[in-house]
């Protein structure tokens, strides 16, 4: 009996010991996908050279939102480092959930060498104020994967020249694009002409339709005063979406809600000739199809080009312990080095902000789509991020879905979308209540 | 005197434990709540400031919190609707004995056991219109293959469909003990009156079930009311389609972090579902009486 007591003693204090001396660690919350495996190599490497281990924990995409809020919730958070959806930083900066960055930041990385759009949409909040929340992770943006042996098929050439009078090539015009996928869509065979972003789930048909908004001339709103009315609804932005559903029956089956694992499959299985996805999502691809894939930009209306941004910043969450904060800035720091990030870049799906490694030959030559997502960042844009981004997120969900699914027409489903829009945004005091 | 006064506070002794417990996890959560209501309370936020009626205002405006109510009655209505009639005709056609009847009846009743959450995932993959079970089934049959769970005319039927796989075993169980509480003397006098199958299924069969048919429509109601699992493994929160009251209160306390909106709401539904349960209960009462005499 005596020894059991005894024994139990010790246990204790040995369980006690060990979290006393435990060692020191990072830990980071990220969203489940390659980007996140190669991370969590880095930070072996990172415990190797200081000691600090670094844990990387991966949570499925469909619930990383929510869980990472839930955590928030607590006094302490789970995690040292967030790595946030672009949109979440306005949350994070003003509902004191991510740590001020703005002194500490230009000491471990040189501002100057931060993509511009990156850094205002990634990093700072407001956008373009100078106040960061957030350094540099994964860099971001959609762009089109197309099935390169079919457009270079002598005989498919062919037939699109006497059909429509011009080469067959990658588009850079929407029309070129609308062209393509008719000239594609085959679906007696099998074949579809494109998939673009539809998804109901997260924020899938707010990136698909951006593109069409922005370069129709219309936009989410005036970024000062808040006002919706006349820029969501704008005779440009109907049009835009008019296009956008349009192009829609060229869409593969189910492709009026297709996410981006959706888009994934439908390229995979080989059904379709043109898909947009986020670039970290090719890699798989390229891996499987080799040289019968290529890459193009989102295309153009008349100059007008624009593109989603997405991408995650590293945030330091304001809920854990100083000690820990400090360990969070020491790994950023580390990860924001050249020679850090020239590594980060040669892992599957791994992009990075930093501008003399995105004009570097070496990086354009390293993957098929590098090239392509390098020329994608100067039209880079994206949705609100202030805190209530997530409200007009699924606001826009809702109506940007009715349209496309024909319960509405797109001029009622914009006029709806933006009362809405301006009603979310006067309810969180942003806008002046009417 | 001494010995009443130690009675006494003895019986608040005993209680005592029970009183604290209700306070804690019941009164005082529903007070804050209403207090909560007249706030911008965030989930994540630590200042919140009294609002006044402004969430209430919003609860009104806002289109989405009227077309929730209506996706929720309406999914309701035909859920039990389905529920009952299938439940109800599988207990008459299984109440007389036969060789397999506990083989069947377990059969039949494995949907209602199994969890919510779990089959909604189950049957995403099953209707998945590309590489869903169903689809493919169908198409090797050359029939065509709709997208179920995205196509906006089908994807409310769809979560329909499930809830009614799902629930139907549970109408059919109390319906099939409705049936075998009737005294077979009742039927033997009805066959003696020469009554006709329909008049005796309309006058004893039905009448005699109806305070036990009640009480599953009631349970059921309550429990599709708060249909949540399937929705959100099947088409997610926010789906205008399929959003319901528990989905909408999701998407704006957990999604959207609002949870002085979100409260706000909770208590507008709860003031409609007291008072439609009130209306229930009375009929129900009513039925009672004229079953009784």
């Amino acid at each position: 009996m005596e020894r059991a007591v005894r024994g139990g003693i010790l246990l204790l204090c040995l369980s006690w010991a060990s979290t006393v001396w435990a060692e020191e660690k990072v830990t980071i919350w990220w969203a489940q996908w390659e980007p996140a495996a190669a991370l969590q190599i880095l930070g072996n490497e990172f415990e190797e050279e200081t000691g600090i281990a670094v844990e990387v924990k991966q949570i499925p995409w469909p619930s990383y939102q929510d869980q990472v809020f839930l955590n928030f919730g607590n006094n302490r958070t789970d995690f040292d480092i967030v790595i946030g959806d672009s949109q979440w930083i306005g949350r994070g900066a003003t509902k004191g959930l991510y740590l001020e960055l703005t002194d500490w930041l230009p000491s471990a990385v040189d501002i100057e060498t931060i993509h511009p759009r990156a850094a205002r949409y990634l990093c700072e909040y407001p956008p373009g104020s100078g106040k960061f929340f957030a350094a540099p992770c994964e860099t971001d943006a959609i762009g089109f994967v197309y099935r390169k042996d079919w457009f270079e098929n002598e005989g498919e050439r062919a037939a699109f020249k006497t059909r429509y009078g011009r080469e067959l090539q990658p588009p850079d015009t929407w029309q070129e694009f609308r062209d393509v996928a008719e000239f594609f869509h085959r679906p007696e065979q099998k074949r579809y002409g494109m998939s673009l972003l539809t998804g109901r789930g997260y924020d899938s048909i707010v990136m698909g339709f951006q593109p069409f908004l922005w370069a129709w001339g219309g936009d989410w709103g005036d970024a000062e005063t808040f006002e919706v009315q006349g820029h969501l609804n704008s005779d440009g932005a109907v049009e835009g979406l008019r296009f956008f559903k349009d192009l829609l029956q060229f869409a593969t089956e189910g492709g009026e809600n297709a996410d981006y694992y959706f888009n994934l499959e439908a390229f995979s299985n080989g059904s379709t000739a043109m898909v947009l996805d986020y670039f970290p999502f090719y890699p798989g691809i390229v891996e499987s199809m080799g040289d019968q894939v290529g890459f193009f930009k989102v295309p153009r209306n008349g100059d007008r080009r624009f593109i989603s941004l997405g991408g995650q910043g590293f945030s330091i969450s304001k809920k854990t312990p100083a000690h820990q904060q400090e360990l969070a800035k020491q790994f950023i720091a580390w990860f924001q080095q050249r020679r850090v990030q020239e590594k980060w870049i040669t892992y599957p799906g791994c992009f990075t902000a930093n501008t003399e490694l995105l004009e570097s030959d070496a990086f354009r030559a390293a993957s098929p789509y590098n090239a392509t997502f390098a020329e994608s960042l100067d039209h880079l844009r994206d949705f609100w991020n202030v805190p209530v981004y997530n409200e007009l997120l699924a606001a826009a969900v809702q109506h940007l879905g009715e349209a496309l699914d024909g319960v509405r027409e797109p001029r009622e489903a914009l006029d709806a979308l933006a009362e809405e829009h301006e009603m979310i945004l006067m309810e969180a005091g942003l806008l002046e209540m009417q | 005197m001494r010995g009443d006064w130690d009675r006494g506070w003895l019986r608040y002794g005993f209680i005592a434990p029970a009183l604290v417990l209700l306070v804690a996890m019941n009164i005082f959560p529903l007070l804050y709540s209403i207090v909560l209501s007249f706030t911008n309370a965030d989930l994540v936020g630590s200042n919140s400031s009294w609002v006044g009626v402004l969430n209430y205002k919003f609860v009104f405006k806002f289109a989405k919190y009227g077309q929730a109510l209506r996706t929720t009655a309406l999914f309701v209505f035909l859920a039990v609707a389905c529920e009952l009639l299938l439940g109800f005709g599988l207990a008459y056609a299984l109440r007389d004995r036969f060789a397999l009847k506990p083989l069947v009846l377990t059969v039949l009743l494995v949907p209602m056991m199994l969890p919510q959450a779990v089959m909604g995932l189950f049957w995403k993959l099953i209707l998945n219109g590309n590489y869903g079970a169903l689809n493919q089934f169908l198409g090797l049959l050359g029939f065509s293959q709709p997208q179920w769970i995205t196509d906006p005319d089908l994807k409310f039927l769809s979560v329909l469909m499930v809830d009614v796989w799902m629930w139907t075993p549970f109408m059919m169980l109390i319906s099939l003990a409705a049936l075998q509480a009737i005294p077979p003397h009742i039927y033997e006098a009805a066959a003696i009156d020469r009554a006709s199958p329909w008049r005796t299924f309309r006058r004893i069969t039905l009448p005699m079930c109806a305070p036990l048919l009640g009480l599953a429509v009631l349970l059921r109601a309550t429990d599709a009311l708060k249909q949540f699992d399937l929705i959100m493994a099947l088409t997610g929160p926010n789906d205008r389609v399929t959003q319901t009251l528990s989905a909408l209160l999701y998407q704006t306390v957990f999604r959207d972090g609002k949870v002085g909106l979100g409260t706000a709401y909770s208590y507008v539904i709860l003031v409609l579902v007291i008072a439609l349960a009130s209306v229930f209960l009375r009929y129900m009462g009513r039925l009672q009486r004229e079953s009784d005499s």
